[in-house]
């Protein structure tokens, strides 16, 4: 299949004209990205009876629109209040609320936008571009290569936790053990569940968020009058437009780091069932490999901010590529829009393109428009988002607490996620008031039973052989260059303490 | 600074519970995969092993430490270091337990009352009693926005009681 590159922009005049759906379907995306638990996925499911009803290529257009605002919109509460909304934004806090309690907020979230815009325009177009070549990729990347992905982004745990490396390895092997609980996926057999039913399909991945981040943040911030801290509060008070232009200049300057984190989550995007989350994560961390100055990420850095906003925005136009080509949704967004199509009796294929392009490049072409939309709408309210930090924490504390559970409830409507929710944010409290790290906790439980899931196929269809995991080339070359990432930190952090030392003894 | 031979021991003992229930759950889950086949289990006996390990690495690192008087385990003093000093120890307390009573009564209250009473009780308990007027605005307005929001118009389904029921015949 051949693009058509003059169809993809030529149908910008026609998705303009449904302004009427792109812009509420936008301002609900970033609200319900915002929402711990209101998921582009659990929205579009509530509004089915809405999508349904509407032609399918405008039913697709709100889908589409309203999945990538969301996207934008689970970096807000990331940085404001250490509460990604989505497991995607689970790597933004990293360096984005660090920013913000130091009073560049403002800062954090125009760069968090600007790069969230651009990624998303530079995917949009290179997927329309790279369809053929980026519609193969699923096909080459099995279950072993799957695995050495999934490795990449739990070596972030020893990247997070550079201070105490026996803590930060305790706390992600933890999260891994704990992302094992339920039932295996080839033979069903219930493992560390507790004999609650609840927890036979996993460990609900929204409760562990809301408890690791958002309840036992809550608990620690009592302490302070505002989630800011003094020096912060008074950068605060001073910020005019100033820290939005600086946050747009910074993130331009950063123009290489954009471009290939976001690249990155393309790729990742295209594989089936990879997401958001695993895009931020890799991207976080071989952005702070290649950095020359690995050791300021996790103190309030800006690259450290743009690799997986970039990468998670980069993600969403790829996403789309298996659903559009061969049927295949690559998230559970797009399994959502796969329903609402094949209800219509959208057949899925190269074909599609031709048949309705409305609906194959209308979906990329919208995606463009509503990045735009974005870009226009959201950087004039960071200077206002921004002041949500300056609430006193006496009023902030109940209501976060309150919605965040009632968040957790959402996804699957058990009382019990709530209760979950609370034994993660005991859980993530004593880990912050002790050293250890509660994103690698997280880490551990989003990554873990997909680990899980691609070592047993991987092991199921090789019949138990364990060779199979180098077993082929691609396997092979990212095995290498795991092993690669994994040591080059350590060298540069042995030629540098080398070099240090030599200069001391000509001195 | 002081040199480091002069410096009191820190109280390594909070830095033990996190270790201490990842062992316990670790123990746990491989009395759980006992009967499941191999390939089920392999992914999760490599995992707690090398969990097993970092936590012996933890353990020997530490009694190192203690024997160099770097480190102590002392039950004195590991409240302060979870919970905080003067009255921060009982908010923090209290507040767990008005979290627990909200997810314990939502489904009984429904989400828009228990929301209030939350919001409301956290608010005085986290300022003061003289602090009603606000707790009362700040309480209300959750609920109210809550049930429009999530309730009518998203149509979420949010645990219902008498007051959700109430509106539904109005509204």
């Amino acid at each position: 299949m051949i693009p058509d590159l003059s169809l993809f922009f030529g149908l910008l005049g026609e998705i303009l004209g449904y302004w009427w759906i792109i812009i509420p379907a936008t301002i609900l995306g970033v609200v319900v990205g915002a929402i711990p638990g209101f998921s582009a996925a659990n929205t579009i499911i509530i509004l089915l009876p809405i999508t349904l009803a509407m032609e399918p290529a405008t039913g697709m257009i709100f889908m589409v629109a309203l999945y990538t605002a969301s996207r934008l919109g689970a970096g807000i509460p990331a940085i404001l209040v250490n509460i990604p909304g989505t497991a995607g934004a689970a790597a933004t806090p990293l360096d984005g609320y660090p920013m913000a309690v130091a009073g560049r907020g403002q800062q954090a979230l125009a760069i968090s936008f600007v790069s969230s815009v651009s990624a998303g325009l530079i995917t949009t177009i290179a997927a329309i571009i790279l369809i053929p070549w980026l519609s193969q990729v699923a096909f080459h990347l099995h279950s072993v290569e799957m695995i050495v992905i999934m490795l990449f982004g739990i070596s972030l745990i020893a990247t997070i936790s550079a201070e105490d490396k026996i803590k930060g390895l305790i706390a992600g092997l933890f999260g891994l053990m704990i992302g094992y609980i339920g039932a295996d996926v080839v033979y069903e057999a219930p493992r560390g569940t507790f004999g609650f039913l609840e927890l036979y399909d996993k460990v609900p991945l929204i409760p562990a968020l809301v408890g690791l981040f958002a309840i036992s943040e809550a608990f620690v911030v009592i302490e302070r009058s505002t989630i800011l801290t003094k020096q912060g509060e008074t950068h605060q008070q001073q910020a005019g437009w100033g820290p939005t232009f600086e946050g747009i200049r910074a993130t331009l300057v950063h123009w290489k780091e954009v471009i290939w984190t976001s690249l990155l989550g393309l790729v990742i995007g295209v594989i089936p069932g990879a997401g958001a989350a695993i895009a931020s994560f890799v991207a976080y961390q071989q952005s702070r490999l290649l950095s020359k100055t690995p050791e300021l990420y996790g103190t309030g850095h800006i690259p450290g901010l743009i690799a997986p906003e970039s990468a998670n925005n980069g993600v969403t136009a790829g996403t789309l590529i298996p659903l559009l080509i061969i049927g295949v949704p690559g998230g559970a967004t797009a399994a959502i829009m796969a329903v609402v199509l094949e209800y219509h009796g959208v057949n899925f294929g190269p074909d599609l393109f031709e048949t309705e392009p409305l609906i194959a490049y209308g979906s990329f072409t919208t995606m463009l428009v509503t990045y735009v939309l974005l870009g226009l709408m959201i950087l004039p309210l960071t200077r206002y988002f921004s002041h949500v930090m300056v609430v006193p924490t006496v009023y902030m504390v109940p209501v976060l607490i309150a919605f965040t559970l009632v968040g957790s409830f959402v996804p699957r409507a058990y009382v019990f996620d709530m209760g979950i929710a609370i034994i993660f944010g005991i859980i993530g409290y004593i880990a912050r008031r002790t050293g250890y790290h509660v994103a690698a906790i997280l880490i551990g439980v989003i990554l873990g039973p997909l680990l899980e899931i691609y070592f047993l196929r991987a092991l199921r269809i090789s019949q138990g052989d364990l060779t199979t995991l180098f077993s082929s080339n691609i396997g092979n070359t990212l095995w290498v260059l795991l092993v690669l990432s994994l040591i080059i930190p350590g060298l540069k952090r042995y030629r540098s303490k080398t070099s240090v030392n030599k200069k001391q003894q000509r001195q | 600074m002081q040199p480091d031979s002069e410096q009191k021991p820190r109280n390594i003992l909070p830095d033990c519970i996190i270790p201490a229930l990842a062992l316990v759950f670790t123990v746990y889950y491989l009395t759980t995969i006992t009967e499941v086949p191999w390939i089920s289990q392999a992914s999760a006996i490599v995992v707690s092993g090398l969990l097993l390990l970092s936590i012996l690495a933890f353990v020997i690192r530490s009694a190192w430490r203690i024997r160099q008087h770097q480190e102590t385990l002392q039950i004195e003093g590991t409240l302060r270091v979870l919970l905080g000093e003067g009255p921060l120890v009982g908010k923090r307390i209290a507040l767990l337990i008005l979290a627990i009573a909200y997810v314990w009564f939502i489904d009984s209250l429904g989400f828009t009352l228990i929301t209030f009473i939350f919001v409301f009780s956290s608010i005085i308990l986290l300022s003061s009693r003289d602090n009603w007027k606000t707790a009362l605005k700040v309480s209300l307005s959750c609920s109210v926005i809550g049930y429009f929001v999530f309730i009518y118009l998203f149509k979420t389904r949010f645990p219902s009681g008498f007051i959700e029921h109430w509106l539904k015949g109005v509204l």
